[in-house]
């Protein structure tokens, strides 16, 4: 008959799953071990997603959509080869950086040993560089840029009281006396404390734009020889960013580009005649200007465009003035052959990072998929005991008529059921607990209160009368549960007690200051259904026995 | 067996009518307990007319409840081991689809132990048999009518203010009677009743057999097996299962 042979849509296994869900404990135990198991692959796996995914953006806002690299040497007539790039479709924005090295002397403690960072150095021109990487957004101390974000902030927050002029000032990277400054990361100088909500507050003075510090160079030539002795520049603070990067916020300082290029006499030199005759006075005489160098042009992609359109364009438009500088006169080529440089898109930039997450990320993901067999596990024996215990209902239905094939859906419908629902309560938890992240790490990262402490122990004396009270009254089942409780509640409170706070994710490990905190929404589709077939192939062996039983000896079953 | 015209028969106002509902012959069921083979019928025979009230009289471990099973079809004799002629069809030799199909539309079952799921109420108890090998369409073009027939019975049988009570709020007796319900509803031509009144009180009981002696008048046929001669008295017809055979009819 039509309803045996396509007994999936019968209505009567239907209405037995629902009322077998929901008046016992036994499927519920399934559902919470499914949805946990959900939670868990989900909860990893975005964290790790999500460092991937901001390693990626962090490192598209810090360098732009590609890079083309000159270490030591600099490229030099970048200029010439920024105008060039910016002939193309592809390309928005373009700005050149000098990197270098150098040791920051800092303005603590008092007195005259003073503290000393080595740090990376950016020379910048602070407006091409937001054009590309927008800059502008990470610097810290500005004000706020809204009623509501000014609300929002503490009221000690020394963003409310900033000086008039220090917005106009660190776009042109000037000092209060009108000399080119610094902006460091945040977390180059000591003097910032950063705060639970993720704020930072000066400690004592030493709110870094009110003091100097001193940066030293060494000079390296092409050859990698040094050029002279090293160099130091005094530079106010003009003010400090934040990437989110920690290594970022911690090593780097920006310095206006022709600081830089004049520190690494990268700038704009004469080339003298070394064959003529030296003049009166001995010089030589000059018969051209070798162009200033930068170590990196890094660029920006016009909306619509990818990172590996943009470098074909950036590749195109390097060897078209080169070519064009082929032409010139050997005084005038100034660019070096395209092998000399290195272009790169952004993700090529960052390969030795993402690689190894990205493959520990699909790691993790197998690992995990053995929590599906353990999934598949758990209602397998969870099914089992219910097929045992109802195996006399088996029998009654088989009387009124049901067949072999009604009997195996009831079970496989109670398997995708109790996936299905598991899996929903999973994903909840996992969104729940990963949007929630950063403030359960800062809540364990701190030690627990001391009344949050009492009330554990106050609840773990109370279970404990509970299970004294049942002894009493001679209920084994209810003194040994109250006893568990109680003992699970000192256990608990003794280890509140003992929390003096951990912190888990280190930025100095982690490179982030904050944890990823979104959901991996395809990792938890791809979870989901895991769980679901996984729990229906748990649920098969158990279906498959139920409807093998004998009805008669299952209506004799006690 | 003709379950339409059975069924309109059986509705009939003067039973017993004279035609053969169904004939077990010469049948025989071999358990295996192991290694050890137990013989619980070893020949039985037995014919049942339209309308008729027969019970099954033995004592403990005869093979009563045996060979209920075997003319509810759910279970078959031994290969070899007799047949179970339902008109000229051969029960033991339908397929497992029709057997389903059999117990669904032409068999009523009652248990000693009433065999309620506990999970549902009084009426979907009652409706089950009747939802059973039903699509959600043809369920939702029937369910109307099924569930007007179900709650005529438990008002017949005075359940009307239990329906939406779960088995283990009942007594005994009214189980027994949803259970009574539960067999009905889907107008069956047989009623198979194992021990009905076993797990009762004789009052309880008594008011048990009298609501099935009123299917009865009605022209239901029924096969009843019990131990108590007493109740076996209220049958049409007595036969008495003695070592696996019928010994007297």
């Amino acid at each position: 008959m039509a309803g045996d042979r396509y007994h999936a849509a019968l209505v009567y296994p239907f209405l037995l799953v629902r009322r077998y869900l929901t008046s016992r404990v036994i499927p519920l135990i399934a559902v919470a071990a499914v949805g946990l198991c959900v939670a868990l692959v989900i909860t990893v796996v975005s964290v790790m997603s999500g460092f991937l995914e901001m390693v990626r953006t962090s490192g598209r806002t810090l360098w732009g959509d590609v890079i083309v690299t000159r270490q030591l040497q600099g490229i030099p007539d970048y200029e010439s080869l920024i105008a060039e790039i910016l002939k193309q479709p592809e390309a928005e924005a373009a700005a050149p950086v000098v990197e270098t090295y150098g040791v920051l002397r800092m303005p603590y403690p008092f007195g005259e040993e003073k503290s000393v960072n080595p740090v990376q150095v950016w020379a910048i021109d602070p407006v091409r560089f937001a054009a590309v990487t927008g800059f502008d957004r990470t610097i810290w101390w500005k004000p706020p840029a809204t009623d509501a974000a000014a609300r929002a902030m503490r009221p000690d927050d020394l963003r409310l009281v900033l000086p008039p002029d220090l917005e106009e000032r660190t776009k042109r990277m000037v000092g209060v006396n009108g000399r080119p400054g610094a902006i460091l990361g945040i977390h180059v100088s000591i003097g910032n404390k950063r705060e639970g909500d993720g704020s930072y507050r000066a400690i004592g003075d030493w709110w870094m734009p009110n003091h100097e510090v001193t940066l030293s160079v060494a000079p390296v030539s092409g050859r990698g020889r040094s050029i002279g002795d090293m160099r130091d520049l005094v530079m106010p603070v003009v003010n400090e960013f934040s990437s989110g990067v920690f290594q970022v916020d911690k090593q780097r300082i920006m310095i206006p580009l022709e600081e830089g290029q004049r520190l690494l006499r990268l700038n704009e030199q004469p080339i003298y005649d070394r064959n003529a005759v030296p003049g009166p006075d001995g010089s030589l005489p000059r018969i051209g200007t070798a162009p200033a160098r930068a170590t990196h042009l890094f660029v920006r992609a016009k909306p619509g465009f990818d990172s590996r359109e943009l470098k074909r364009a950036v590749e195109f438009a390097y060897d078209l003035l080169y070519a064009q500088q082929q032409q010139l006169p050997k005084s005038e080529r100034h660019l070096p052959e395209r092998d000399m440089v290195t272009i790169n898109a952004w993700e090529e930039q960052l390969a030795e990072l993402i690689g190894p997450v990205e493959r520990e990320r699909e790691m993790m993901r197998i690992l995990f998929s053995i929590i599906y067999l353990v999934c598949a596990g758990l209602v397998l024996s969870i099914f089992w005991a219910i097929v045992a215990e109802k195996t006399r209902d088996i029998g009654i239905l088989r009387a009124v008529g049901a067949g072999r094939g009604g009997v195996l859906s009831i079970f496989l419908q109670y398997g995708v059921v109790i996936g299905a629902v598991g899996s929903a309560a999973g994903v909840g938890l996992a969104y729940l607990f990963v949007s929630n992240i950063n403030a359960v790490h800062t809540l364990i990262s701190h030690p627990v209160p001391n009344w949050v402490v009492v009330i554990v122990a106050a609840l773990a004396a109370l279970a404990l009368a509970g299970a004294v009270w049942s002894g009493f009254r001679d209920t084994i089942l209810w003194t040994l549960i109250w006893y568990v409780v109680a003992i699970a509640l000192a256990g608990i409170a003794t280890g509140l007690a003992l929390h003096k706070g951990t912190v888990i994710w280190d930025p100095r490990v982690y490179y982030f200051t904050r944890i990823p905190s979104s959901v991996d929404w395809w990792t938890a589709g791809i979870t989901v259904i895991g769980a679901v077939v996984f729990s229906v192939l748990g649920a098969s062996v158990p279906a498959a026995r139920a409807a093998d039983i004998d009805p008669v000896r299952a209506l004799r079953y006690e | 067996m003709s379950s339409t015209s059975t069924r309109r028969d059986a509705r009939g106002a003067a039973p017993p009518t004279s035609s053969l509902l169904l004939e077990a012959c010469d049948v025989s069921r071999t358990y295996q307990l192991g290694k050890v083979s137990v013989p619980v019928l070893k020949g039985a025979s037995l014919r049942v007319m339209r309308g008729e009230w027969v019970a099954v009289l033995g004592s403990s471990g005869s093979g009563k409840s045996t060979l209920m099973h075997l003319l509810g079809a759910l279970d078959r004799p031994d290969a070899g081991g007799g047949r179970i002629l339902i008109g000229t069809s051969d029960l033991a030799k339908f397929s497992g689809r029709a057997r389903d199909r059999y117990r669904r539309d032409q068999v009523g079952f009652v248990f000693q132990f009433y065999h309620l799921l506990p999970e549902l109420s009084v009426l979907e108890n009652t409706m089950l048999p009747a939802r059973v090998g039903r699509g959600p369409f043809k369920w939702w073009s029937i369910r109307g009518e099924v569930r007007a027939r179900a709650t005529a019975l438990l008002k017949d049988f005075g359940l009307d203010h239990r329906l939406r009570h779960r088995p283990r709020e009942l007594s005994g007796g009214e189980c027994q009677r949803v259970a009574m319900a539960r067999a009905l509803v889907n107008n069956p031509a047989l009623l198979l009743a194992d021990e009905p009144t076993g797990n009762l009180d004789a009052r309880t009981g008594g008011e048990i057999l009298d609501l099935l002696a009123a299917r009865h008048r009605a022209g239901l046929t029924m096969v009843m097996v019990t131990h108590d001669v007493n109740v076996a008295a209220r049958a049409d017809r007595v036969v008495r299962l003695v070592d696996g055979r019928v010994a007297l009819e």
